[in-house]
């Protein structure tokens, strides 16, 4: 494995409120390694999209960085000022949001956003970045870039639009994409499309992809890794294959096994009694337990340690090799 | 069909999209309609779950708010248990019959009144239909339906912000079912709630029909979701119904191009390594939609004959296909 080009260590973001300090994301770490695409996945409220506007520095106020490093490519991006942070975001990370038709301009024409997007990263002539607007349009798969680039977004359907949003954050030649939720507002058949050109793109590109979803099935069909989250905290992070065929954590085997099969015959689906608690009411010791059916008494009391089990970190105390069995 | 308890047939509804009246004039326009859903039948028999599924612009929430009254169709009848919705001179056995027809909605956040406290919001269709009259048994029977739906009885005290998305959902189900209904219509009743939950009321809706007789319409875009709870299937594509099948059938044995590309393009969630067929196209805009069948933009097996002519729904067995290549036998069969 080549060396990580995202590293993210006892990641902490906070949100100061009148009552007390709530802690949205608790000492999340991980890696994510250049080409990779590493899929976090969790249900509302895990803290997933928190963590990936806290490495591209757009975490919203009063939300912070209150502990942890993130680290890209060899530097630390966390501390960096306003002005610093700018010559990363764009050109070395990118982001690409759920709801295309809120991340693009309805007031200009595609070509303009995606020529001053890229003029801003790449020193070049104005009717050159046109050219490569209209190459990186190609590239995304729209039909006859030449003349559709002078279209406004509302010309365009869903699928497209998602396509320009793809082709705008390609603009700077990212080394990593953030991709929150970049197909939960599109049909299955749409979805399917837009998985295959995220796919191929970080083949083709050599770039990482930070995938954000909630739904496993996108998972499944792109991430090469994936990040479970749970109450701001990671439950277990493994390859794709291991992770679905074999998941370790509780919650992970439980999410797996509550999503309806497309060939199974089984009456009842397996349920995870309860819901993830709120912000304001995480448990003690591992956030899971009250919802966990092979809880022990420790997990009450003690936050679980990351154990290694087959190649996944899960975070669970019924790993604990060294633990006194009775 | 024997036992139908309710009986849709050549349902049309079309929505008006012209421009206001002054831009017509001067833009000499003409009125233009959009055809939201248009000339769909289907049958739902008594204590099944008959699932409609498309995706979105197919025109299955309209059929949905059609099928309770909450639309007035513009052409066609609903028949439920023999009574004509839209007759009026059978309005007098229709009064009688909304209490026997509940809808359950997408959004546990906005269909419920947040100034209310949840017991008054069950309470509210028993006193309506006049269930109950005194107090006592009121307040007896919604205690009742919070613990039909998993919930404690002292939670009708308080309001729908202090409750979770699944927790809502469970306050629906429990208002759905205080007139004591015996069809429900649940429009994605589980497309809000985080996986872990949507099992939960996935399985409270099964718990529910087997001790009641319930009789569920089930939209749904999730094919996995419809997989596990209907008994019966039909496909939407642009306001039309392109497939109607028994759901284990439909789903060994899809017939028509759309159903095939939809199960296609459903993520793999076993990493099978399972072959994807790229899918082409998107769904057109339903104010213009292609001429003769609407799928052929995007169907791998067009011809002259599909550009041009509507297909119709030609049932064999129990399973309707509206589809030229199929009944020319140009499509072979799936694997």
């Amino acid at each position: 494995m080549s060396a990580p080009i995202l590293s993210v260590k006892n990641l902490v973001v906070e949100f100061p409120t009148r009552r007390g300090i709530l802690t949205a994301v608790d000492e999340i770490s991980f890696d994510i390694a250049a080409g990779e695409v590493l899929g976090v996945v969790g249900e509302s409220g895990a803290g997933k999209s928190l963590t990936g506007a806290a490495i591209i520095g757009l975490l919203e106020p009063p939300g912070r960085v209150a502990g942890g490093e993130i680290v890209f490519d060899g530097r630390r991006i966390d501390n960096l000022s306003e002005e610093q942070l700018r010559s990363v975001r764009g050109s070395r990370i990118a982001m690409i949001f759920q709801d295309p038709l809120t991340s693009l301009n309805p007031l200009y024409r595609i070509g303009e956003q995606l020529i001053e997007t890229i003029l801003t990263h790449i020193d070049m002539s104005p009717s050159d970045a046109r050219k490569r607007a209209i190459s990186l349009l190609d590239e995304v798969g729209i039909p006859a870039p030449e003349t559709r680039i002078d279209a406004y977004p509302h010309q365009f359907s869903g699928g497209m639009r998602q396509r320009v949003v793809i082709a705008l954050a390609l603009a700077g030649e990212p080394d990593l994409v953030i991709a929150d939720e970049p197909t939960t507002a599109l049909d299955v058949s749409v979805q399917a499309q837009i998985i295959q050109l995220l796919k191929r793109l970080c083949h083709e590109r050599g770039m990482a992809i930070m995938l954000i979803t909630h739904d496993m099935g996108v998972i499944a069909e792109t991430a090469d890794r994936v990040a479970v989250l749970y109450a701001g905290r990671i439950a277990e992070v493994g390859t794709t294959r291991e992770l679905v065929h074999n998941p370790q954590h509780p919650y992970t085997s439980g999410l797996m096994s509550s999503i309806p099969s497309m060939d199974g015959d089984s009456d009842r689906l397996v349920q995870i009694p309860g819901s993830m608690p709120r912000l304001t009411a995480i448990p003690d010791g591992c956030a899971f337990h009250p919802r966990c059916s092979r809880s022990l008494e420790r997990c009450h009391l003690e936050r679980p340690d990351e154990f290694t089990v087959n190649q996944s970190r899960v975070a669970c105390w019924l790993y604990d090799k060294d633990a006194p069995h009775d | 069909m024997t036992d139908a308890m309710v009986q849709v047939d050549s349902l049309t509804r079309l929505f008006d999209v012209s421009k206001p009246w002054l831009n017509r004039v001067i833009e000499r326009e003409d009125r233009r309609f959009l055809r939201a859903v248009d000339d769909v039948s289907f049958d739902i028999r008594r204590g099944e779950t008959f699932a409609l599924v498309g995706e979105s612009g197919s025109g299955k929430s309209t059929v949905a708010k059609m099928v309770v009254g909450l639309l007035q169709p513009t052409k066609g009848d609903i028949r439920i248990d023999g009574v004509n919705l839209a007759d009026p001179a059978q309005s007098e056995s229709m009064r009688a019959m909304r209490r026997r027809i509940q809808m359950i909605f997408q959004d546990p956040f906005a269909s419920l009144n947040p100034r209310w406290r949840v017991d008054r919001i069950i309470s509210e269709p028993i006193q309506a239909f006049g269930l109950e009259s005194d107090d006592r048994a009121i307040s007896k029977r919604v205690a009742e339906l919070l613990t039909l739906v998993g919930m404690s009885g002292d939670d009708g005290r308080k309001f729908p912000h202090e409750f979770s998305g699944g927790q809502r959902q469970r306050i629906c189900i429990a208002r759905a079912l205080a007139s004591r209904p015996d069809f429900i219509v649940c429009d994605e009743p589980t497309s809000a709630l985080d996986v872990s939950v949507q099992a939960q009321i996935l399985n409270l809706m099964r718990d529910l029909q087997q001790e009641f007789g319930l009789t569920y319409l089930f939209i749904s875009h999730d094919l996995s979701v419809v997989r596990h709870m209907a008994s019966r299937i039909g496909v939407m594509y642009l306001g039309r119904i392109v497939e109607v099948a028994e759901s284990k059938a439909l789903f060994k044995q899809p017939s028509h191009p759309y159903t095939r590309m939809l199960f296609d393009a459903v993520p793999d969630l076993k990493m099978s390594g399972r072959p994807h067929q790229s899918v082409e196209g998107e769904i057109p805009n339903p104010i213009s939609p292609p001429s003769g069948c609407t799928f052929h933009p995007r169907c791998p097996h067009v011809n002259e004959r599909c550009r041009t002519e509507i297909p119709e729904a030609i049932a064999s067995g129990d399973v309707i296909v509206a589809c030229h290549a199929h009944q020319e036998g140009r499509i072979g069969k799936k694997l």
